[in-house]
């Protein structure tokens, strides 16, 4: 403990004294810009009195410069022995020094009684006294040409000669550019006395000749470089003599605008750190206090390469941003940035994104007011390859073949890499730079953020792999740095964990170096209560993929929002909802009615916890019942239920301790320009950036903050499925082409057929009532995910039954996808319902949703398969056989020969089809294999009937009284997933005791299957084994269950048992 | 295979035809009531959000106002069909003449799914539908309220538009309003006491106490809350309540063998009467499959959720104890199980005379707005109370004279008193 605190004790002084040098660079730099008119003497004897600030001793300190012979000192000034000098250079002359000295005599330390870092502040003070004076030069001689420019013409001669002179005078290295310049260009335009004075001035100077064979293969000698002086005066006089004063002047002012950049094109070129690339931005910045506009190639090429260099190398990205991100915005993004010295790295990903978008929304807004007040929060950047920088520091070299270790290793390994990350040291200059953005940032809660190279080489699709952390960010500065190196560690160790990992393997990219940036951003939000949130916040589509009506196009757009942090919106969460509008079409909601709107509206919020420095989800209700009166824009928020009527609150008229309340963002709608503005942000960016997009947003009820963008995700089974041509006639069940969405549902094994004509003609209710209950047993029997329901009109009807086949959501919630059929009758095709009786509950489950239009042109609807297949129904749920005729179940591979159905639909086409397939998906479009396509799927299953048959060879039947084991559902029918449980159906038949004793028995084995899978692949589930005992009475009577067993369809597989195994037929 | 479709009119019709045999009704009234009285169908065109024009289907069906101004919902529905509006207008004339309200029974609507339309285009609807309508419908023709789809806002927009029409304010046009803008206190609490008014007389009738009965009740929805609530302080003792858990999309039985807390519960219920099942484990209620509900070893049986709850299967399950059932949902029990309850002699308390409560609330509503002075709640429920024990007197009665099967005895009386103003009226 006391080394540790020792540690840490030091730590903190040198942080200070960090500090004290960059406040004195602060100093210095504001002395430099905010001169007005002041001379460089008043400025220099200014600094002369800021620079003991940043030493130690700032008590016992004094300084001194000298400048062209003129001395300035700080006020109590003194020579004494112990001091430190550095030159002030000018265009590589010495002008001047910078000299400190300490008036006593101190310990010695790194130079002297000098810090490293304090002789480094004495040189960059140096350094940048040294620009000063360029720029000041500079500056004389521009202003100079300026007034000149515009009158030259009419005040005749000689004007040239005047800045000739002045460059002669201030800065020799331009001015013998100049001069060759103009040589270059009189020789070119054939002047002979040029070439003559070219050969005079350079008397060794062999020209090609073809006559020598010696010189064919060997490069040309360069011309001597280093003119003398009078050179440049003779070249001006032959210019003079042939070219027009107006011309030489044009020709002088062009030359030196672009001296300006030429140091910048000469360090992006190079391959130098970013250290180094700042510094040239910094003098870019303070030599062109103002941007000439006059756009050259030069500027181009600068700004790619930096685009380049800091954001990404993706053409697409570049194309686009080197209309929007100029050199000088550089300046400011790299203030934000932390590097090591010697860094080389970029800012990822995400960043890329974000200051991208936030870049063109700045340059829009110029356009659209609306724009305007779109914000960013305040961002600092880690550079990419501080990741390596950090392992090197702290020798973890050997974790980074952690990625190529088996994967349940990596697993079983990674609390550990993360203990390692977290106890590891970062290098001073990190801390040094990360003090610096806590002194910014303040006491306001962070979040970090990865930002990988990957996601940038991806897509998104590898978004979501890395962590990000909120920190609430308070207490001392000590406290919140430990925290916030703890934070970036532990985003750092979420590298080596097992899904990014497994996720790389597959993809081929486990090679690619582990390069990371982070993204350190303040929470937008306001503090409420003991909480930290904003208002609210949330994710936008520029592409709506869940219409809910069929007004709804796919380019009006989706907003997922909730209040408090947005985290709600961004997951998809199975128990809560965030409240979906879209920005096209703002008045068609998903939800219309009161019970409607309160089901489906927020009920938790998540917030930072400032007490606790935690990360929390808390009810909604109770956190409005004790801060409901200092959440800021409340009103916009929520409304209140009262009476059967959902109305949004008046100001002042809210009784929060009472009132019902549904944050339903009526009052956000309705009353402000929230929508207006979300839909100018998406077909803003969508337009710019040549890509549909997704946003997260937040706001603290003042402004609105866009958090991050990137091209819109198609995560998993989500992205357009490429529709096959050709397909044969008879291997089609359906196509559509009207609300498509994307995706893509392979291996369905069953349909269930409800035929509306059929359906129509049922007399009775209860008959009508039945075919719902039906439903609803096929759904609990079905495996999960592998069959479809296809029925006439609105799933889900509650007024009108008639209208479609009754159910609720929990009697359709294992199906892969909801169709409904809309056949004409007489002359209009009734309207379906887009599933809007569950929508949000289907958006949120992943159930997709398809309407058919059997009727339209060109579409195919196999009636003869549906109807001639054959029904299964009354032998799996014989109760229900008298609606045989209504209800078909059909099992596809019994039907079909061993082929599967899969249903690939495409937004971008506006087509879907469902096409029977041979299974595993091989049948697909020739041209583009889908990318992540399972080929770990046969893993997965192969796995669990080897578990399961071990089980089963070792199983004790005698003691458990059991007299047979059976396997069903996923892993028998070889489909299951990597979270899919094994189920087991066992025939019991022994006493209560053994039953009990059988339970335990199997539960261990299931914890113990659960672990083993979680290693392997990560899903963690309770246990993996469902066991469905049966007795002899349920065989009898063929419960559901019992009926899998010698079952028609579906059947359950038997298990080779101890007793059973040498049977010789095996 | 000839049968024909599912009609809910035809249904309906022959149930009429069944009690009209009964009453031996002569055939001009049955002709009248076997079919409305009148019938508007209209178009409501709208101006669309986007500026397209739109026309929507509106319709009104006034089955029978012999005894009073209509009254009956209005919803908007895709694709409703005349037949189901017909046969629900009829119901509603048969369920004011129960409870004796001087109403006759009306049902109107406009095809329309609101999920596709905009706020601003709903009222568009709703203030075109009460246009088309303004000269038949009124405080003292015809009086709308809400149902699916439509909720107390959209009841707003009509009466305003009304009120514009005729230039005057006439808050009994409608009803369903919010309190505070023509609604009546005491609606919330209506439908569940109104149960349990019914069920104390039965009680009685049977000369038993409600401290010696426990009861067992399906739902925990507002019905069953407040029938719950009177019933305890009555003296009786519930003991098993089921309800919808939305996490594991089933429902669950809530026992407690010396009765539930209802305030206890409502403390970890949500707004849809889900139970929090993990808390009431903790407050050491037993937690049973939905369905168990039926089979508790009780006296009374409440189911208040859902249709089609006491089939021929559950009735099975009964326990022998049970000697009362009330109605508090809409057609709980099948016809088969009806069979059953008559033969075990179980004392049952028809769905639309022990529901008749809400629509009892409906009508003193219009009531107050009429007079424009609104009772305090004490008041409402005082008079409901009286409405519903007479109401239930006039049904055993009948029922214990006649010897007749309680639900048919609930229907014979609706129907006499209809066809007897209709008689009076000197219509037939």
């Amino acid at each position: 403990m006391t080394k540790k605190k020792k540690f840490m004790d030091r730590l903190y002084q040198d942080l200070q004294e960090r500090s004290k040098e960059l406040n004195c660079i602060y100093q210095i730099e504001e002395i430099l810009s905010n001169r007005n008119d002041e001379s460089i003497e008043d400025i220099f004897a200014k600094i002369a009195n800021v620079i003991p600030y940043g030493f130690q001793y700032t008590e016992e300190c004094e300084s001194k410069i000298t400048f062209e012979g003129q001395v300035f000192k700080s006020s109590e000034f003194e020579e004494t022995e112990w001091s430190h000098s550095e030159d002030i250079i000018a265009k590589n002359t010495v002008v001047g020094t910078v000299t400190v000295y300490y008036l006593k005599d101190f310990e010695k330390l790194d130079f002297g009684p000098f810090l490293k870092e304090e002789v480094r502040l004495i040189q960059s003070t140096a350094d940048r006294l040294g620009h000063f004076i360029i720029h000041q030069r500079l500056k004389t001689v521009i202003e100079k040409l300026e007034s000149t420019g515009t009158g030259a013409a009419s005040s005749g001669d000689g004007q040239w000669r005047v800045i000739l002179d002045l460059l002669r005078q201030t800065d020799s290295n331009l001015y013998l550019s100049v001069s060759r310049k103009i040589l270059n260009f009189l020789c070119w335009s054939g002047i002979q006395e040029a070439e003559k004075l070219i050969q005079t001035f350079s008397p060794e100077e062999t020209t090609y000749d073809e006559g020598d064979p010696e010189t064919w293969n060997q490069p040309l000698r360069r011309s001597a470089h280093d003119y003398p002086v009078d050179f440049s005066s003779a070249a001006f006089a032959v210019a003079s003599k042939y070219l027009t004063d107006n011309e030489i002047l044009r020709m002088l002012h062009k030359w030196i605008q672009e001296d300006r950049l030429s140091f910048l094109v000469q360090v992006v070129n190079r391959n130098l750190s970013l250290s180094e690339v700042a510094d040239a931005i910094r003098r870019y910045y303070d030599l062109v206090a103002d941007d000439p506009g006059a756009s050259s190639s030069n500027k181009r090429g600068i700004q790619v390469s930096l685009i380049r260099r800091f954001l990404s190398d993706q053409l697409a990205y570049i194309n686009v941003a080197k209309n929007f991100i100029g050199i000088r915005d550089f300046y400011h993004l790299l203030q934000n940035v932390i590097f090591s010295s010697e860094s080389h790295g970029k800012l990822g990903g995400k960043s890329a994104g974000m200051y991208l978008a936030a870049q063109i929304l700045k340059k829009r807004s110029r356009e659209n007011s609306l724009l305007r007040d779109v914000k960013t929060p305040k961002t600092w950047f880690i550079s990419s390859d501080v990741l390596l920088h950090f392992m090197t520091y702290n020798d973890f070299e050997e974790v980074v073949e952690q990625k190529y270790k088996e994967i349940n290793q990596v697993r079983l390994e990674y609390p550990h890499v993360v203990q390692t990350f977290k106890r590891a040291r970062f290098p001073s200059d990190i801390i040094q730079g990360l003090s610096v953005a806590l002194d910014d940032f303040g006491e306001r809660p962070l979040i970090v953020r990865s930002s990988s190279l990957l996601e940038d080489r991806m897509g998104a699709a590898f978004s979501g792999k890395y962590k990000s952390l909120f920190l609430a960010n308070q207490g001392s500065k000590k406290q919140r740095l430990e925290a916030l190196l703890d934070g970036i560690a532990e985003v750092y160790a979420s590298t080596f964990s097992p899904d990014p990992i497994e996720y790389r393997a597959e993809r081929g990219l486990i090679d690619f170096g582990e390069e990371m940036g982070i993204m350190i951003q303040e929470v937008v939000g306001k503090r409420v209560g003991k909480y930290f949130l904003p208002a609210y916040a949330g994710v936008a589509f520029s592409r709506n993929e869940f219409r809910w009506s069929p007004r709804i196009r796919r380019e009006d757009g989706l907003v997922r929002i909730v209040p408090g942090l947005g985290t709600r919106a961004v997951d998809r969460l199975s128990d809560d909802y965030p409240v979906l509008i879209t920005p096209g079409q703002p008045g068609l909601r998903v939800n219309v009615d009161p019970d409607e709107i309160i089901r489906y509206s927020p009920k938790k919020i998540d917030v930072i916890d400032l007490e606790s420095n935690s990360f929390k989800s808390i009810d909604i209700d109770e956190f409005l019942k004790e801060f409901g009166y200092e959440m800021p824009a409340i009103n916009n928020i929520i409304s209140v239920f009262h009476d059967g009527q959902i109305s949004k609150p008046m100001a002042m008229s809210v009784d929060f301790e009472n009132d019902q309340l549904v944050a339903n963002f009526e009052g956000l709608i309705n009353n402000t320009q929230f929508v207006k503005k979300m839909e100018l942000i998406l077909k803003t960016l969508e337009e710019t950036l040549n890509t549909p997009v997704d946003i997260e947003f937040a706001s603290d009820g003042q402004d609105f903050y866009l958090l991050q963008c990137r091209p819109q995700s198609y995560s998993g089974e989500s992205r357009p499925a490429p529709i096959p041509k050709d397909i044969p006639e008879n291997r089609i069940v359906f196509t559509a082409n009207r609300y498509i969405s994307n995706g893509r549902v392979p291996d369905i094994t069953h349909i269930v057929y409800v035929d509306p004509e059929k359906y129509v003609l049922l007399s009775e209710r209860n008959e009508i009532l039945a075919v719902g209950q039906a439903v609803g047993k096929l759904n609990k029997l079905l495996p999960k995910r592998q069959f479809i329901l296809m029925g006439p009109g609105r799933w889900g009807s509650r007024g009108d039954i008639k209208l479609g086949v009754s159910v609720t959501y929990s009697e359709i919630n294992n199906t892969a996808v909801l169709i409904e059929i809309a056949r004409k009758k007489g002359n209009y095709v009734p309207d379906l319902s887009f599933g809007t009786h569950f929508f949000q509950d289907l958006v949120e489950a992943g159930i997709r949703y398809l309407p058919l239009y059997p009727d339209d042109k060109g579409t195919v609807f196999n009636e003869h398969f549906l109807k001639s297949a054959k029904n299964i129904l009354p032998e799996v749920l014989p109760e229900f056989e008298k609606l045989s005729d209504t209800i078909r179940l059909i099992d596809i591979p019994q039907s079909t020969d061993g082929q599967i159905l899969q249903v690939l639909m495409n937004a971008d086409l506006e087509e879907a089809v469902g096409i029977l397939a041979p299974p595993s998906s091989q049948y697909e479009s020739p041209v583009v294999r889908i990318e992540g396509a399972d080929h770990h799927r046969d893993d997965f299953w192969n796995w669990r009937t080897k578990m399961i048959e071990c089980l089963a060879s070792t199983f004790d039947l005698d003691r458990f009284g059991v007299a047979g084991l059976y396997l069903i559902g996923s892993t028998k029918n070889a489909t299951a997933g990597p979270a899919s449980d094994i189920d087991l159906l066992v025939h019991f038949q022994g006493t209560p005791e053994q039953l009990q004793q059988l339970k335990y028995y199997l539960e261990g084995c299931s914890i113990c299957l659960s672990e083993i899978n979680y290693l392997r692949t990560g899903y963690r589930t309770k246990g993996l084994l469902d066991v469905h005992i049966v007795t002899d009475s349920d065989l009898e009577k063929k419960t559901s269950f019992a009926a899998k067993i010698g079952a028609v369809t579906d059947a359950a597989r038997p298990l080779k048992l101890k007793s059973q195994l040498p049977s010789p037929e095996d | 295979m000839n049968k024909e479709a599912f009609n809910p009119f035809r249904m309906a019709q022959t149930q009429f035809d069944h009690v009209a045999d009964i009453l031996e009704l002569n055939e001009p009234t049955r002709d009248l009531l076997r079919n409305p009285m009148r019938e508007y169908h209209f178009n409501i065109p709208i101006r669309m959000d986007d500026g397209t024009s739109k026309v929507f289907r509106g319709f009104r069906v006034q089955h029978n106002d012999a005894r009073g101004p209509c009254k009956g919902v209005i919803r908007f529905h895709p694709q409703e069909t005349i037949d189901t509006v017909r046969a629900l207008s009829m119901w509603m004339t048969w369920k004011c003449a129960v409870v004796d309200i001087p109403l006759g029974g009306g049902k109107g609507g406009v095809i329309c799914d609101p999920h596709n339309l905009s706020a601003r285009e709903q009222e568009q609807i709703c203030r075109g539908w009460v246009r088309q309508l303004a000269r038949v419908v009124g405080p003292l023709a015809d009086v709308p309220a809400p149902d699916v789809m439509t909720s107390a806002q959209h009841m707003l927009w009509m009466l305003d538009e009304y009120e514009h029409i005729y230039g005057n304010k006439f808050p009994g046009f409608i009803t369903g309003k919010p309190v505070g803008m023509g609604g009546s206190l005491g609606r919330t609490e209506a439908t569940g006491f109104g149960v349990v008014y019914t069920l104390r007389e039965a009680l009685k009738q049977l000369n038993i106490k409600p401290e010696d009965m426990l009861a067992s009740v399906q739902g925990f929805g507002n019905v069953a809350q407040y029938a719950i609530r009177l019933y305890s302080q009555l003296g009786g003792t519930v003991i098993c309540v089921s309800c919808w858990d939305q996490n594991d999309q089933t429902s669950y039985s809530f026992k407690k063998k010396d009765g539930i807390d209802l305030d206890a519960l409502l403390k970890i219920t949500d707004r849809f009467g889900g139970i929090d099942k993990d808390k009431a484990k903790d407050m050491g209620y037993e937690i049973l499959p939905g369905d168990a509900w039926i089979e508790q070893e009780v006296d009374i049986l409440i189911p208040a959720a859902l249709e089609n709850q006491i089939t021929v299967e559950t009735a099975q399950k009964m326990s022998p104890r049970v000697k009362v059932i009330a109605e508090g949902a809409n057609g709980p029990t099948t016809p088969e199980a009806d069979k059953i309850i008559a033969e075990r002699n179980i004392f049952l308390i028809p769905d639309f005379l022990a529901n008749a409560g809400g629509v009892t609330c409906s009508y003193f509503e219009q009531v107050q707005s009429n007079m424009n002075y609104y009772w305090e709640k004490d008041e409402v429920l005082g008079k409901l109370d009286v409405k519903m024990t007479s109401a239930f007197l006039a049904v055993s009665d009948m029922a214990r004279k006649r010897k007749l099967y309680m639900r048919d005895a609930a229907y014979v009386i609706s129907v006499a008193r209809v066809a007897q103003a209709c008689s009076d009226r000197g219509w037939v």
